[in-house]
């Protein structure tokens, strides 16, 4: 049976604890690869096996402010990190690959065809990871642009397209897309 | 879903299965390390997880595999857009495979179904969520079983014929209707063929010719006109007789129907399949029905006459028809994206709208009017270019289709004219064909609507098809038992999910006696609401057994179960009526001393008199304003008034200020008192009267006993105790 002792003490500091910002830096953290497939650190004088590695800003800045957390379902910050660049070449190689393995939006490179039928839209595009078809709903919050020039697609199944800049797309392209934006 | 989709030979070669080893679950997904999208299986069999990969189709297929039984857990994790397999092997976690959302409900089960073989524990997972998209065209679903397009269209057409079923004289009635006003159409120009020639042209005909011709044509039109309006007026009438019915039945079967079907669907989608769904099939039997058959008998007639005036000029004049057709789709088809675009420009200026003068108190607390002015003009800036624009178009464009759709008239009026200046045909002649080829053209901008308006009739009448044709999960057994409940309760090895990757509640093992009263503690979303579900019965359990005085709660009747269980819910939900019928809801036939008993015994009787109109007092939506506790009186006099065996104490005084809740405590314990009880609270000071109190925490019971026991323990529940006590005091 879990231990619980309720104290007022600890749940101050806790929340202490949760306003602090930590900041893990090449001299104070130490990453590994494990044999699984992630990450684990050192920081601290604590061992993690297994940490979860977060983007704090996703869409407007993916390199900087990475948010290191712990891997279960609380998942509690243990710091974070201001810029990948700044840590060492292979921690920084290994916690991209990380969050190469967290994040998945395709980018639309060339947009090869759109049909709309009954309410759903069928995109044929070429992306960075190869082509892809995939159906939105027309209507409602499929498209949603985020500047003049970059638009976020979500697909019926919760997939995310990102097209960065629709004036690096043939005219042509953009008149099919006309309808969405 | 389909978990476990059939492997080709080759597949199952490279798996190398033993010969005792069977396939449980098979499915794709889609993304092999970081990159690349070519389709990937990942295989579980009864002792293995396999992942199975090539870069292109021309290669073998390469296996990874692990042992289940090394395995501690397998999950399925959520990522941002995509999602992975997990695995935990001596104590570290391990990545199997990843694959973008399109595959991760179905992988979420396979999963799952993997954990319970590596657990060692019995069943296999069954997904009842309906594919997204047609296996067969692959195009959406839009939220059926069937594809409306594939499977569909057959069997929705007999469906269409089940439903005009009883109404065929009716169609009959409709359809001679159709063919009369269709005879009318056609022949008057063959009237206007004789008078021209045999009157006009001849000049043979005196007035009394002229008053015959032009009575006949009135006569004509007056019958046209009428049986038009008829055939309308029934098809009308035929429409909403039969959304009416639709629209009966959907709703008897929506409350037939197990809370597991209405659950998995937003309360929003049911509305809509009742509402407008049963609409849309009105409005094709009034709008498209009823002109579609005319129109196409029409045509068909006036094509046959037209090949017997004279076949060399119908082939001049209908060689355009294609083009024509095809240019009026175009036309339309472009109208339909320009005024769609308007469509959305003008939504999102509402919703910024909106969206301002709804926060303008933070608008203005923040100074941001300025900001916000110029935004709102951008929208509408927006609006208004693109409607400029489309208003130009339509202006130029329209007239200038209605001089293409009359192309046909032109090239036979310039073949025919040379035909009649040679002899070889008659003015009259001339003048009735160039009326039908008139006939021919004018519907084509009407048919290029008609696949559209047939798919989405199709389309509606498959989600309604959907819920009618769905079976309760939850049915009575035959013959089930009728018995006054005593009231213990065993949960004997229960586990229970919402989707069957999911588990809530597992391996629960619970014995409550008669009259006990039982406090359900836990944090949200820890099951305690569902564990009440399954005492209503709400929900079946997936493995174990409920039983209620030795019976298993599957084999009692579901009406007596329900007859002798009372709710207090903390949402008081009360029906528009009068707080008299609300009270006696669940029994119509008490008595009036009976209710008033009852809500006196619920602390609701003083404040019930001092209305105006006492019980006759008129809630729900639009009625009178009763305060939260003032409802939830009303609910525990409902439930006192049914006397059930069962009571159910969801949150029921959460959110009251402290007079009220006092109040409700009292009611409340007169009504517990004899009865098994289940109360879930918050507030943990409503349980003190709990005989035992169980704490929900992971899935399982983590302690069980009296407030005393479990303070003296000092485990999860004394933490919550001290947690509020002290949250107390920081609040005075």
């Amino acid at each position: 049976m879990q231990e619980f002792e309720f104290n007022e003490e600890e749940l101050k500091a806790e929340s202490e604890q949760l306003q602090q910002i930590r900041y893990l830096t090449k001299e104070n953290a130490v990453f590994a690869r494990t044999e699984g497939g992630f990450v684990s650190l050192e920081y601290d004088g604590k061992k993690y096996d297994r940490v979860g590695v977060y983007r704090m800003f996703p869409i407007s800045d993916p390199e900087h402010y990475i948010s290191i957390r712990e891997a279960d379902e609380k998942a509690k910050e243990i710091g974070m990190i201001v810029d990948l660049e700044k840590m060492p070449k292979d921690t920084a190689e290994m916690l991209r690959e990380q969050l190469r393995l967290r994040y998945f939006t395709p980018q639309i490179e060339k947009i090869m065809d759109i049909k709309d039928e009954y309410g759903y839209a069928y995109f044929h595009v070429l992306t960075n990871f190869g082509a892809c078809r995939f159906t939105i709903h027309m209507g409602g919050d499929s498209v949603v642009s985020l500047s003049d020039s970059r638009v976020m697609l979500t697909d019926l199944d919760g997939n995310r397209f990102e097209i960065p800049d629709i004036y690096r797309l043939t005219v042509g392209e953009r008149k099919k897309l006309d309808l969405f934006i | 879903m389909e978990l476990k989709y059939a492997l080709d030979e080759e597949q199952k070669a490279a798996l190398g299965l033993k010969e005792t080893e069977k396939i449980a679950y098979a499915v794709p997904f889609d993304l092999v390390h970081e990159q690349g999208t070519e389709k990937s299986w990942l295989v579980v069999t009864g002792d293995r997880l396999i992942v199975m990969e090539r870069e292109n189709a021309s290669e073998a297929w390469k296996c990874r595999q692990w042992f289940l039984a090394d395995f501690q857990e397998v999950k399925c994790e959520h990522q941002v857009h995509c999602g992975i397999v997990t695995v935990r092997r001596n104590g570290q976690w391990e990545l199997v495979c990843r694959f973008s959302m399109r595959h991760i409900t179905r992988i979420s089960y396979v999963a799952r179904g993997a954990d319970l073989i590596a657990k060692g524990e019995p069943g296999t997972v069954q997904s009842h969520e309906y594919e997204r998209y047609c296996p067969r065209c692959g195009r959406a679903m839009p939220g059926t079983s069937k594809c409306p397009h594939c499977d569909g269209k057959r069997v929705m057409l007999r469906k269409f014929w089940d439903l005009c079923q009883g109404y065929q004289w009716k169609l009959l009635a409709i359809s001679l209707l159709m063919v009369v006003s269709s005879l009318m159409s056609i022949g008057m120009p063959l009237v206007q063929q004789r008078f021209i020639d045999n009157v006009l042209v001849d000049k043979s005909g005196d007035m009394q010719d002229v008053v015959a011709f032009i009575l006949t044509l009135l006569g004509m039109t007056v019958i046209l006109i009428s049986v038009n309006a008829l055939r309308d007026w029934w098809c009308s009438k035929l429409g909403a007789m039969i959304s009416l019915s639709l629209r009966r039945r959907l709703y008897n079967k929506i409350q037939l129907l197990s809370m597991s079907f209405i659950n998995k669907r937003k309360p929003g989608a049911l509305m809509n399949r009742v509402a407008s769904d049963t609409r849309q099939i009105r409005q094709f039997m009034e709008e498209v029905f009823g002109g579609m058959v005319s129109t196409l008998v029409t045509m068909a007639g006036a094509l046959i006459f037209m090949l017997i005036l004279s076949w060399k000029m119908t082939l001049y004049s209908t060689v355009l028809i294609v083009a024509v057709f095809a240019l009026t789709k175009i036309f339309w088809h472009h109208i339909h994206k320009i005024f769609h675009m308007q469509w959305i420009k003008d939504d999102k200026m509402r919703s910024g709208l909106q969206d301002v003068i709804s926060g303008m108190r933070v608008v203005k607390a923040f100074g941001r009017e300025q900001y916000e002015t110029e935004r709102f003009a951008g929208l509408t800036d927006e609006f208004a270019r693109v409607q400029k624009k489309n208003e130009v178009f339509w202006a130029i464009f329209y007239p200038i289709l209605t001089f293409i759709m009359g192309i046909g008239s032109y090239v036979a009026i310039y073949f025919g004219g040379l035909d009649v200046l040679d002899g070889t045909m008659t003015t009259g002649e001339l003048v009735q064909f160039v009326t039908y080829t008139g006939f021919l053209y004018g519907p084509l901008g009407w048919m290029t609507h008609l696949p559209r308006s047939v798919m989405q009739m199709f389309t509606s009448l498959n989600r309604i098809y959907d819920v009618l044709d769905e079976e309760p999960e939850i049915q009575n057994i035959e013959d089930p038992k009728e018995f006054r409940i005593h009231g213990d309760i065993r949960f004997d090895d229960i586990s229970f999910g919402y989707n069957s990757y999911e588990p809530v509640l597992e391996h629960m093992t619970l014995d409550v006696k008669q009259g006990e009263m039982i406090g359900l503690v836990g944090a949200s979303g820890t099951g305690k609401s569902t564990l009440i579900n399954l005492i209503m019965r709400l929900f079946d359990v997936d493995r174990g057994m409920i039983s209620i005085d030795g019976v298993n709660i599957k084999d009692i009747s579901k009406e007596s179960l329900h007859g002798q269980i009372g709710v207090v819910l903390q949402e008081t939900f009360l029906f528009s009526g009068s707080i008299l019928n609300n009270i006696r809801f669940a029994r119509p036939d008490a008595s009036m001393e009976e209710i008033i008993r009852a809500a006196k015994a619920a602390n609701a009787h003083d404040f019930i008199c001092k209305t105006p109109d006492g019980y006759n007092t008129y809630v729900g939506e639009h009625g009178y304003n009763l305060s939260g506790g003032e409802r939830q009186r009303i609910a525990i006099a409902r439930a006192i008034l049914n006397d059930p065996r069962l009571l159910i104490l969801d949150e029921a005084t959460s959110a009251l200020d402290t007079e009220s809740e006092y109040l409700i405590q009292q009611a409340l314990e007169r009504l517990t008192a004899g009865r098994t009880t289940f109360a879930i609270a918050h507030r943990l000071s409503t349980l003190r009267n709990a005989d035992r109190i169980v704490v929900i925490d992971g899935h399982h019971i983590a302690e069980v006993g009296s407030h005393n026991e479990l303070l003296e323990r000092k485990g999860i529940y004394y933490g919550l105790v001290q947690a509020q006590l002290e949250m107390a005091k920081i609040a005075e």
